[in-house]
């Protein structure tokens, strides 16, 4: 007898992959590099810190990171405009297929990448495919008040609406998607569509500098579709034909 | 040595050892999950059957089920507004310990039972919009003392009724509407996300 | 022996052992025991589980920024910008994010306390009434003169109270510091604005109405005045117009995070910031063939090529913006100010932006709004006014001192010895919520509610263009035993009895806060309303009251051309080989090494977390056999830290630079024993205008033959060998 076991199947519909749904751009001119994105993301995603000598070995647990590079040699030396470095939620993510469990799978319903933390096994697969190394794996139970006793106040912090994630658990941004869901709850109780500006992300909510925008990328009229139209946009690492949402727009002197 | 382990274990005796310490396992493997199923011991042994049979609605306590996520529970001021006004909150030894609790101006520490996992996120709200009566997954209460759940609550649990007020059937498209037909489908698609439930 | 066990055994065992951990671990959902505790009685306007949102004011730094705290079931869980709040329309920076790790700070001080012996841990737990019997008979029973204030930047409700108390009873008015307003060489900012327009306040920089703009040092991204406002209004600048993306060019010696933002970023001796600003006032005025006005006759433009290091071309490029750009607009701040001729730097720039005639214009300089109470800008207190007030001290004039919302132990560099004068202050009161140096070091502590946890309003310094007030409530209920200071001192006045009694008739904070807002009733604004509880109650819904008309004072801008102004080299102490640039941590400010997650973003230009460290330029590192994590001895005439080092590849090769904000040596798990304070290098001299010139230093780097490796997000090879502290 054939069981059928309901597997993800990975479609090829082009239509559905130009048109996205989730997007994001991020104006890197504008970006101040000021990192209010980086502690806001923490602050509504129970993020842990992870302390001095972890962060040093590379084990931040930041969902979003500001990139810059040094470029030239005293006194012509210049810095590359900050690029906060997020989850791109790839419509061909490489994290997707080297998942053993299917924990990083792909949300058909809002076309971003998932992690679903009840089936990761920690193997890590998907960080070492990710290009642009926004994965995060928990290297101990950083949120574990027995063993973190400073932790026991600071966890009356911990946002209800996102799952506090144990050791041996990989994650990542997820767009803020427990804010995409409360919104779209309350606009189905109130009976209308979700409106354009009305789902935002912690990091585009803090940006002092209103850097970053997020919306429907498939609603041409949206503010980020019209964000995105203009010379200045890329993708980042574009040539590996991961179709990201995130698109960045050049800092420094470009028009 | 292990092999000699395996020898003995291959003589009658060994074989009544091996069956009885699987036996043991097994019966203390049931045990154990029974003791998981079998709702918790509570502060108050709330009477539901009693509070339903006067005819106080669900969400007359569990407000929060028609707004959002949680249905809460009752803050003591509103067990106390109805309380205050019977005699027998003062007489009877089940209601000592929310006299008790009103008069030291002590939250009662309820042990929550129909409850998922850590890692899902529930919310109330549209389930009760889709029409579902609470008793539709909290059984019936007004049967019921200190409420239990009436099925395990678990994932293929929601996923089946998920699926099946999405199917395209003569229930859910009597008219055989290409519209509802789509309409369905992208439901279907969503309802059946991991990213419904999993954040 | 185990080539014995064959497959089929193995997997008997399997299952034996999978049997037996389902049973162990068992089936239910893990969170089964926990037990949910509800309202006892809920407030009206809350839902079962959905989030409350209250609007206050962010207490994090001074600027006053609104806030909308979502709390759930009496936790307060997220802080969001305030949409409608006028000083950063609905925008925080990670400061005011982490916030919620102070109220939450495992370390904050539980109860009232006195100490057994000063610097010692903990201390007998007292009860309130006893608390404010001690603070009513240090109000009673010194001599006026003898009573001390010493409160924080933040011009608030409690300040208005200490005011008003300290008049009363006939006290020396109430000093404010911060550690920011000295790093901001704020006086000076003040002083240059009152000799160049003759008129007392703030001058406000509208960076978002110009189209370019130069900054001599401001660091206005990072910390300074008002950051969030003037990032949005940089955003504005930047691309915000049509057709036309605005320009900034940064004078300064180590590259900043503001720095980083510019187009050009020029490289320019420490000091010579004020010459500069002129000789390009110079070429300007020879490029456009108009007569050399008095303001820039006196500047020798090669001279200043020489002393700067900033070539010609460099600077007849900048000359030249101002004819490019419509709207230019000049901004003096930060490091820059804060040198034996920061006056001169500031009055140069204001000079420039006289040139360019922006005075009362958009895009250009004005004087920041008066605020709705309707008094002068009160400026804290410059380098100058504390040593004054150490002194006291240190004469035995002070009998009492109070200090509240300030860590003076830690925030004041070390050589003004306010350390060694707290022996001659018989008693000393602490109102400080976390276990800061100063609180150490008090008598007693008796703990303020956190910002969140209390009431209040606070008087916009600048960041906006109308006057606001800002609005604070209590968004959750006390964590701890704390009490708030402005109902400490009410209470203490009613024991004290007497005059003092009578000229406080209030039950409470709100009650005094309601005394001060009465003033508001009728006014046009934001909102109006015509009796006090209407009005508190907007006034809290909102986040605070503020008109909706532009309130920016236009400076007279009269002669200013006219007046000769006076370009000197900075003078450095010491005999170092290195110009000393110490700046604040844009991320930890002077207050946020307690909060764990402040401590775990990275700095946005090295990228260190957790520590500190001081920048050297990396040909000046490798001729001096210097590696990254190197831990060296910076030494000045007046002190020395060890600090590990990070080459930093945009820096003079002749300076060296170090962060602000860490170093303490207790305020908490987070940040006692961390990193180094280069305030422990810095020497007492003082600028014309009274304010600190802690950037005059010279000083030296000693090898120490140790290493101490930085956390750092950026890629870093062989990451091993880091220890916690």
């Amino acid at each position: 007898m054939a069981t059928d076991l309901q597997l993800p199947v990975f479609t090829n519909n082009s239509e559905n992959e130009l048109a996205g749904r989730w997007g994001m751009v991020i104006d890197q001119d504008i970006c101040t590099g000021c990192q209010a994105c980086v502690a806001a993301c923490a602050m509504e995603n129970n993020i842990p810190f992870v302390g001095e000598a972890d962060a040093g070995y590379g084990r931040t647990m930041h969902w979003i990171r500001i990139e810059r590079f040094w470029q030239g040699t005293f006194p012509e030396v210049k810095m590359t405009p900050y690029q906060p470095v997020l989850c791109q939620q790839c419509h061909k993510a490489p994290c997707e297929p080297v998942c053993p469990v299917f924990a990083s799978v792909h949300s058909v319903s809002e076309d971003i990448n998932l992690q679903v933390y009840n089936r990761c096994v920690g193997t890590r697969y998907c960080a070492n495919n990710c290009p642009y190394q926004v994965r995060v794996f928990n290297w101990r139970d950083y949120t574990d008040a027995r063993q973190r006793p400073e932790l026991v106040t600071l966890q009356n912090q911990l946002n209800p609406d996102v799952t506090v994630r144990r050791r041996g658990v990989m994650e990542k941004c997820t767009f803020c998607i427990q804010r995409i869901r409360h919104v779209e709850d309350t606009a189905q109780s109130e009976g209308r569509d979700v409106r354009d500006g009305e789902v935002v992300p912690a990091c585009a909510q803090a940006c002092p500098a209103d850097a970053i925008v997020f919306g429907r990328v498939d609603d041409p009229t949206s503010k980020v579709s019209k964000a995105a139209i203009t010379s200045r946009g890329s993708h980042m690492l574009e040539e590996l034909g991961t179709l990201p949402r995130v698109t960045y727009l050049a800092g420094g002197s470009a028009q | 040595m292990i092999k000699k382990f395996f020898d003995a274990l291959n003589q009658p005796l060994g074989r009544i050892g091996v069956l009885i310490t699987l036996l043991v396992v097994f019966s203390a493997a049931v045990w154990g999950i029974a003791q998981t199923q079998k709702p918790p011991e509570q502060p108050i042994q709330f009477p539901h059957n009693l509070h339903v049979g006067v005819g106080i609605q669900c969400l007359y306590c569990h407000s929060g089920a028609l707004r959002g996520a949680s249905p809460g529970l009752p803050t003591e001021t509103k067990c106390w507004g109805c309380h205050q006004q019977m005699a027998i909150t003062n007489t009877s030894p089940l209601l000592k310990p929310l006299v008790q609790a009103v008069e030291n101006n002590q939250p009662i520490n309820w042990i929550p039972v129909a409850q998922v996992p850590d890692f899902v996120r529930f919310v109330h709200r549209p389930h009760i919009a889709a029409g579902l009566n609470c008793e539709v997954c909290h059984g019936n209460v007004s049967q019921m003392t200190v409420y239990q759940n009436p099925q395990v609550l678990n994932m293929g649990w929601c996923l089946a009724c998920h699926r099946a007020k999405t199917e395209d059937n003569i229930q859910n498209n009597p008219g055989r509407d290409p519209a509802i037909t789509a309409a369905l489908a992208t439901k279907r698609t969503k309802l059946t996300d991991c990213s419904l439930c999993h954040y | 022996m185990s080539q014995q066990i064959s497959r089929r055994d193995f997997l008997k065992l399997a299952g034996v052992g999978a049997a037996t951990t389902a049973v162990l671990t068992g089936c239910g959902p893990a969170s089964r025991y926990v037990t949910r505790a509800p309202y006892i009685k809920m407030p009206e306007y809350t839902y079962n589980g959905l989030s409350t949102f209250y609007a206050t004011t962010c207490r994090e730094c001074s600027a006053g920024c609104g806030l909308v705290i979502r709390t759930m079931q009496g936790r307060a869980i997220k802080v969001e910008g305030n949409p409608d709040h006028p000083v950063n329309l609905g925008k925080t920076c990670a400061r005011g994010q982490a916030t919620l790790h102070g109220l939450y700070n495992p370390d904050r001080i539980t109860d009232p306390i006195q100490r057994v012996a000063r610097g010692s841990e903990g201390g007998t737990k007292m009860d309130w009434d006893a608390a404010i019997g001690i603070v009513a008979d240090a109000l009673s029973k010194n001599k006026p003169d003898e009573i001390a204030f010493l409160v924080g930047m933040a011009p608030d409700h409690l300040f208005d109270l200490v005011a008003d108390l300290a008049k009363t009873i006939g006290a020396p008015a109430p000093v404010r510091y911060g550690a920011l307003g000295m790093f901001e060489a704020r006086t000076t900012l003040v002083k240059a604005a009152e000799e160049t327009f003759g008129q007392t306040g703030l001058p406000f920089f509208d960076i978002g109405g110009a189209d370019l703009v130069i900054s001599f040092g401001a660091n206005f991204l990072e910390t300074w005045l008002s950051p969030v406002a003037q990032t949005r209004e940089f955003s504005k600048m930047r691309r915000g117009q049509k057709n036309k993306r605005g320009y900034l060019v940064q004078f300064e010696s180590r590259m900043s995070q503001t720095g980083a933002k510019a187009d050009e970023w020029i490289p320019i001796t420490p000091g010579t910031e004020a010459m500069v600003a002129l000789a390009i006032g110079r070429l300007i005025v020879e490029a456009r063939g108009l007569a050399l006005p008095p303001a820039f006759a006196n500047v020798d433009v090669n001279g200043v090529v020489e002393a700067s290091g900033v070539t010609l071309d460099a600077l007849n490029r900048v000359a030249g913006l101002f004819s490019l750009y419509d709207r230019p607009l000049v901004i003096p701040g930060g490091g820059a100010l804060g040198l034996s001729n920061g006056l001169q730097t500031a009055e140069a720039a204001l000079a420039l932006n006289a040139l360019a005639g922006n005075f009362g214009k958009d895009g250009g300089v004005f004087i920041s709004p008066t605020n709705p109470l309707a008094d002068q800008y009160h400026r804290p207190a410059s380098g100058r006014e504390m040593q004054d007030f150490i002194q006291r001290m240190v004469d035995g004039k002070i009998k009492v001192l109070f200090v509240h919302g300030v860590n003076p132990l830690f925030e004041l560099p070390k050589k003004l010895g306010f350390g060694g004068a707290t022996k001659y202050v018989p008693q000393i009161i602490s109102f400080a919520t976390f276990p800061d140096e100063t609180a150490m070091e008090a008598d007693y502590v008796f703990p303020d509610h956190h910002g969140l946890e209390s009431w209040g309003y606070q008087k916009i310094a600048t960041g906006s263009a109308s006057s606001v007030l800002s609005g604070a409530q209590p968004v959750i209920v006390p964590f701890f035993n704390t009490k708030s200071t402005v109902d400490v001192l009410l209470a203490a006045a009613q024991k004290a009895g007497g005059a003092l009694a009578s000229a406080f008739p209030f039950k409470d904070e709100v009650e005094f806060m309601d005394s001060k807002l009465a003033s508001l009733l009728n006014v046009d604004g934001f909102f109006s309303a015509p009796e006090i509880n209407t009005f508190a109650a907007y006034f809290q819904q909102y986040g605070g009251w503020w008109k909706t008309t532009d309130n920016r004072i236009a400076p007279s801008s009269a002669d200013v051309l006219n007046r000769s102004f006076k370009a000197d080299a900075a003078q450095f102490d010491g005999q170092g080989d290195f110009f000393f640039v110490p700046f604040v941590s844009p991320i930890l400010g002077e207050a946020g090494a307690n909060k764990p997650w402040l401590q775990e973003v990275p700095d946005p230009t090295t990228t260190i977390m957790w520590n500190t460290w001081v920048e050297i330029n990396p040909a000046t590192a490798d001729k001096l056999g210097i590696e990254d994590n190197d831990v060296v001895r910076v030494v000045s005439d007046y002190g020395e830290v060890e600090v590990s080092v990070y080459k930093y590849p945009a820096i003079r090769p002749d300076t060296i630079a170090m962060p602000f904000g860490q170093g303490h040596t207790a305020y908490g798990q987070f940040a006692q024993g961390r990193g180094a304070n280069p305030a422990d290098l810095f020497g007492p001299s003082v600028n014309e205008a009274g304010d600190l010139a802690f950037g005059s230093l010279k000083v030296r780097i000693e090898k120490t033959n140790k290493k101490r490796q930085l956390s750092r997000l950026e890629g870093v090879l062989g990451v091993y060998g880091f220890d916690s502290k």
